[in-house]
C-alpha cells in the first residue's frame, strides 16, 4: 500500500500491464470514503429526526390536545412519518454508510461509478424529505411502512434498484477480491429482495398527482402488504445488518467470525424462510387457513437461522471479552446482537396462532419493534458509527466518555421504552379477553382499557427520553470529531492486480470416495456433487449468485402468491355487498388520509371476547372493494368494522369536534379542520373512475355526475344532523363524507338483497308518496330540497 | 391453463410441502457446507480483518 494521489484520477487506475497478462496487470485505487461520511453523517440528523418524531408521538398519546388539534401535527400522521424516519432515514442511511464502507474493502474496489453513489445519497434523501413533508399533510396510502404515494414510490425503486443496485453490482464484478465474503451475499439479499417487495406491493392506478390505488383489494391487499410488511422487516432490518455485522464486528473484535460455514447455513435458511413468514401478521383475519399456517410454521423455523447468526454474532467475540469491558464499541454490538437474539425469539413465539390472538392489536407488537429497532438495528448503527467515525473523520472520537454515557444512557432508555410497553400490552390483552362468571365482558367499554394503560404510556415517554438523548450525545461527539478533522483528509492508494476473467481453479477435480465401490455413476456424481464444489463457484460470481438468490425468494413467494391470487374461492363474494356511494368513496379516503388504521382496526377475529364486544365476525368477501385494506395492527382505540349505524351522525360530528365531549377519557385528537374545512365534491370523480376501472359496479349517474350523487348523499346526512340538533350546513364540510363512510362501514353483511323488479312499475303516488316522506323529513331538519338543489347545481 | 392446475391442488397441504421443500434445501445446504475445508472457511472468515488485497492471492 502506498499513499498519495493516483495520476489517472480518485477511481481505478492502471498501472502497468508488462506481461501483456491480464492476470499480473496491477490496477492502482482509493476507497471513496466521502461518499460513507455523506451517508454516516444523514444517519445522524436523521436518526435525531426520527427518534424526536417518535418521542412527541409519545407524548401525543398521553397528552393529545397539546398541538391544539393541529392537523399536521395528530397522532395518526406523525406516527407513519416516525416509523418511516426510523426504517428508511435512519437505518437506511445507516446501512447505505456500512454498504459503502465494507463493499469497497470487501471487494478491493472503489464504487464503479462515483456519479452513481452521489445520485443515491441525494436521490435517497429526496425521498426522505418527500416523505417528511408528503405525511403530515395527509398524503398516505395508510399501508404500514408503504405509506408513500405513487411518485415517491417510482422515485424509490428508480434510486434502490438501477442507481444503487446497479452501483453494488458493477462493483461486485469489477472487484478484486475473488471470493465474496458472507456480508456481500447479505446486501445482495437485500438489494434484490427489497426492490421485489417495493414493486410488487405498490403497484397502483393514480388518481391523482397525490392518490393511487392498490391493484389489490381486501384478503389479497392485505395478503400483499404483510408479504411486503414483515419482509421489510426481514430484508431491510435485518439482513443488511446482519452483513453490517458480518463485516464490522470482526473488525471491531480483530477476530475472524466465529464460523464461517455457519453464516452460510445463517444464510441461505434466512434468505429461503424469511419470505413465507408475513402471512403470521393476519391470523384469525380473513386470511385462508392454509397461507396462515404456512406463516406460523416457518416463522416458527426462522428461530433457528436467527440464532445461529446471533450465536455466530457473540462467539466472534470468543477471546476478546476483556475487550468488550472497556470498549464501547464492541458494548454497543453485544447490546445489539442480544437483541437480535431477544427479537427473533419473541417474533416466531408471537407468530403462533393462539399467542397471536392475544398479543396482536396489543401494545405487545409495539414493544416487540421497539426491541428490534432501538437495541437491535440502533445499536449496530450505533457501534458501527462509533468505530467508523474516527477513521472517516481521521481524528480520535471527540469524546469516549460520552460514547460510554450513550451506551448507557441508551440502555437504560431502551427498557424502561420496552418493559412497560410489554406489561400495556398484557394488560390489554387480558382487559379485553376478560369475561365475568355470567360470560359478559368484563369492561365492555373499550375506552376503560386504554385508560389503565396511560401511566405505562407516560413511563415510555422517559425511556424515549433518554434514548433521544443518547441520539443527541451521538450527534454531539460526532459534530466535534468532524471539527477536530485534519485540514487535508489522507486519502491511500491501494494497488492490487486486477482479477483475470478467466478463473482457473487450482483445487484438484473433485473425485467420489466411491469411485472404486460397484455403485451407480449416479451414485458417484451425486458423492462428487454434495461436496459443494459448484457453491464455492457461485461464490465467485456475483450475477449467478443473485440470480440465485433471486430466485430462492420468488419461489417462496409463489407458493403463497400463487393460490392466493388466483382462485376465486379465496375471496367469496357476498352478494350484498357493493361498492361505496362516490360520498362514502370520498369519506374513506378521508379516514385513510388522516392515518386513523394506526388507532382502529377494521377486522373482527372469531374469537368469543371480540364479538361480544364488536359484533359478528369479519368476512372475506366484504371487502371486496377496500383499497387499501384497512386492517390494522394495533388497538388504540376501538374496532370499526361493525361501526355502520352504531351511532348516530351527530355522534360522530361531535367526536370530530371533541372526541371527550362523547367519550370522556378519550385519548383520540379533535379533528376539527374536519369540521371547518370544505369538501371538495369535483375532486371524488377521479377516485370513482379509478374504483370503477377497478372492477366496481357504478352507474353512468355515479361515474358522469359524481359531484351532484355524492352531494344529494350529503344533504341526506346533513339533515340528519340537524334534526339531531347539529349545525346547519354539514354537507359543505369534509366531515360529511367520512361520517357517510363510517355509517357505512360492515353493514353490508346484514343488509338484504333488493327484491328482483317486477314486471309491473311501481305505482306514481307510491313513489310519491316516498318522497313526500323524505321531503318531511328534511323539512324537520331546516332543510329544504329546493335549496340544496340550488346549491347542487352551483356546485 | 395455470389457473386450472392450482384450482386442483389441495391447500391444506402447502405447509407440508413448504416444510418438506425447506428441509431438502437446508438438509442439502447443511451438508455441503460442513464438507467445506477447514483452510478455506479460516481464509474467507479473515476477509474482513484485511482492507489491504493479499498479493499473490492464497
Amino acid at each position: 500500500m502506498a499513499t498519495g494521489t493516483p495520476t489517472n484520477g480518485p477511481g481505478d487506475a492502471a498501472l502497468s500491464s508488462d506481461s501483456g497478462t491480464e492476470e499480473v496487470r496491477l490496477e492502482q485505487f482509493q476507497y471513496d470514503d466521502g461518499i460513507v461520511r455523506l451517508f454516516a453523517t444523514a444517519t445522524i440528523v436523521w436518526g435525531i429526526v426520527a427518534t424526536l418524531v417518535g418521542l412527541i408521538v409519545a407524548v401525543l398519546l398521553v397528552l393529545p390536545s397539546i398541538t391544539g388539534g393541529l392537523p399536521w401535527f395528530s397522532f395518526a400522521r406523525l406516527r407513519p412519518l416516525h416509523t418511516n424516519a426510523a426504517i428508511f432515514a435512519f437505518a437506511g442511511n445507516g446501512i447505505f454508510a456500512a454498504v459503502y464502507y465494507s463493499t469497497q474493502r470487501l471487494c478491493k474496489a472503489r464504487m464503479w461509478s462515483d456519479v452513481l453513489s452521489r445520485m443515491h445519497f441525494w436521490g435517497w434523501q429526496l425521498v426522505i424529505v418527500s416523505a417528511a413533508i408528503t405525511l403530515p399533510l395527509g398524503i398516505t396510502q395508510s399501508r404500514e411502512y408503504a405509506e408513500l404515494e405513487w411518485p415517491i414510490d417510482i422515485l424509490i425503486a428508480v434510486v434502490w434498484l438501477f442507481i444503487f443496485g446497479g452501483n453494488f453490482l458493477m462493483t461486485l464484478i469489477k472487484r478484486r477480491e475473488r471470493h465474496m465474503y458472507v456480508a456481500l451475499w447479505f446486501y445482495i439479499a437485500t438489494i434484490v429482495t427489497v426492490a421485489l417487495l417495493h414493486v410488487f406491493n405498490n403497484l397502483v392506478i393514480p388518481a391523482g398527482w397525490f392518490k393511487g390505488y392498490s391493484i389489490y383489494a381486501g384478503v389479497q391487499d392485505a395478503f400483499m402488504q404483510w408479504w411486503y410488511g414483515h419482509n421489510a422487516v426481514a430484508f431491510f432490518l435485518t439482513t443488511p445488518f446482519l452483513g453490517l455485522m458480518y463485516y464490522f464486528l470482526p473488525k471491531a473484535a480483530e477476530r475472524p467470525v466465529f464460523s464461517y460455514k455457519l453464516s452460510i447455513i445463517h444464510f441461505w435458511s434466512l434468505v429461503f424462510i424469511y419470505i413465507w413468514a408475513g402471512p403470521h401478521h393476519l391470523h384469525y383475519t380473513a386470511l385462508p387457513e392454509w397461507a396462515s399456517t404456512i406463516g406460523m410454521l416457518f416463522s416458527l423455523m426462522l428461530w433457528m437461522p436467527s440464532w445461529g447468526g446471533m450465536i455466530n454474532g457473540l462467539l466472534t467475540l470468543r477471546g476478546a471479552w476483556h475487550k468488550v469491558a472497556a470498549d464501547p464499541v464492541l458494548k454497543f454490538f453485544v447490546v445489539g446482537v442480544t437483541f437480535y437474539g431477544m427479537s427473533t425469539f419473541e417474533g416466531p413465539m408471537l407468530s403462533i396462532k393462539s399467542i397471536n390472538a392475544f398479543t396482536h392489536y396489543t401494545d405487545w407488537t409495539i414493544a416487540h419493534v421497539h426491541a428490534g429497532a432501538l437495541g437491535w438495528n440502533g445499536f449496530m448503527v450505533f457501534g458501527m458509527l462509533y468505530w467508523m467515525l474516527p477513521r472517516l473523520f481521521q481524528t480520535k472520537m471527540w469524546s469516549e466518555k460520552l460514547v460510554s454515557l450513550h451506551f448507557w444512557t441508551g440502555t437504560i432508555g431502551i427498557l424502561l421504552y420496552i418493559i412497560p410497553i410489554y406489561a400495556a400490552g398484557l394488560m390489554q390483552g387480558w382487559m379485553w379477553r376478560a369475561m365475568d362468571d355470567t360470560g359478559h365482558l368484563m369492561y365492555p367499554d373499550f375506552i376503560e382499557t386504554t385508560q389503565s394503560i396511560v401511566p405505562l404510556w407516560w413511563l415510555r415517554v422517559v425511556g424515549g427520553v433518554l434514548y433521544v438523548s443518547g441520539m443527541l450525545m451521538l450527534g454531539l461527539n460526532a459534530m466535534m470529531t468532524w471539527m477536530g478533522r485534519p485540514a487535508e483528509y489522507e486519502n491511500p492508494v491501494h494497488t492490487a492486480p486486477r482479477l483475470s476473467k478467466s478463473y482457473v481453479d487450482h483445487t484438484p477435480t473433485p473425485t467420489s470416495p466411491i469411485d472404486d465401490a460397484p455403485v451407480l455413476e449416479l451414485g458417484k456424481k451425486v458423492s462428487i456433487w454434495s461436496q459443494m464444489g459448484w457453491h464455492r463457484r457461485w461464490e465467485r460470481l456475483p450475477v449467478r449468485f443473485t440470480v440465485f438468490t433471486t430466485i430462492a425468494v420468488v419461489v417462496a413467494t409463489l407458493f403463497e402468491v400463487i393460490p392466493t391470487f388466483l382462485i376465486r374461492s379465496n375471496v367469496p363474494t357476498i352478494a350484498t355487498v357493493k361498492p361505496y356511494t362516490p360520498l362514502e368513496l370520498a369519506g374513506r379516503h378521508i379516514f385513510v388520509s388522516e392515518g386513523c388504521y394506526n388507532c382502529h382496526s377494521q377486522m373482527i377475529r372469531p374469537i368469543v371476547s371480540e364479538t361480544k364486544r364488536y359484533g359478528e365476525y369479519s368476512k372475506p368477501g366484504e371487502f371486496i372493494y377496500d383499497r387499501p385494506f384497512q386492517w390494522g395492527s394495533r388497538r388504540i382505540g376501538p374496532d370499526l368494522a361493525r361501526e355502520g349505524g352504531k351511532q348516530s351522525s351527530f355522534w360522530h360530528w361531535t367526536h370530530f369536534e371533541n372526541p371527550e365531549n362523547v367519550s370522556p377519557g378519550s385519548v383520540m385528537p379533535a379533528y376539527g379542520h374536519l369540521l371547518t374545512e370544505d369538501m371538495n365534491y369535483d375532486a371524488i370523480a377521479p377516485h370513482v373512475k379509478v374504483a370503477a376501472y377497478l372492477g366496481a359496479e357504478y352507474t353512468e349517474e355515479d361515474l358522469n355526475n359524481t359531484a351532484e350523487v355524492a352531494y344529494k348523499q350529503a344533504e341526506y346526512i346533513a339533515a340528519d344532523i340537524v334534526a339531531q340538533g347539529g349545525p346547519a350546513k354539514a354537507y359543505e364540510k369534509q366531515a360529511i363524507a367520512l361520517i357517510a363512510y363510517l355509517q357505512r362501514v360492515g353493514v353490508d353483511l346484514f343488509a338484504t338483497e333488493e327484491p328482483a323488479a317486477t314486471e309491473e312499475p311501481a305505482a306514481p303516488e307510491a313513489v310519491e308518496g316516498e318522497e313526500a316522506e323524505t321531503t318531511e323529513e328534511v323539512a324537520d331538519g331546516d332543510f329544504t330540497p329546493e335549496a340544496s338543489s340550488e346549491d347542487a347545481a352551483a356546485k | 391453463m395455470i389457473r386450472d392446475l392450482v384450482s386442483a391442488l389441495d391447500y391444506s397441504m402447502f405447509a407440508e410441502l413448504a416444510l418438506a421443500l425447506f428441509v431438502v434445501a437446508f438438509a442439502t445446504m447443511t451438508y455441503g457446507t460442513l464438507r467445506l475445508s477447514k483452510n478455506a472457511s479460516d481464509r474467507f472468515a479473515s476477509i474482513p480483518l484485511s482492507d489491504d488485497v493479499e498479493d499473490p492471492r492464497p
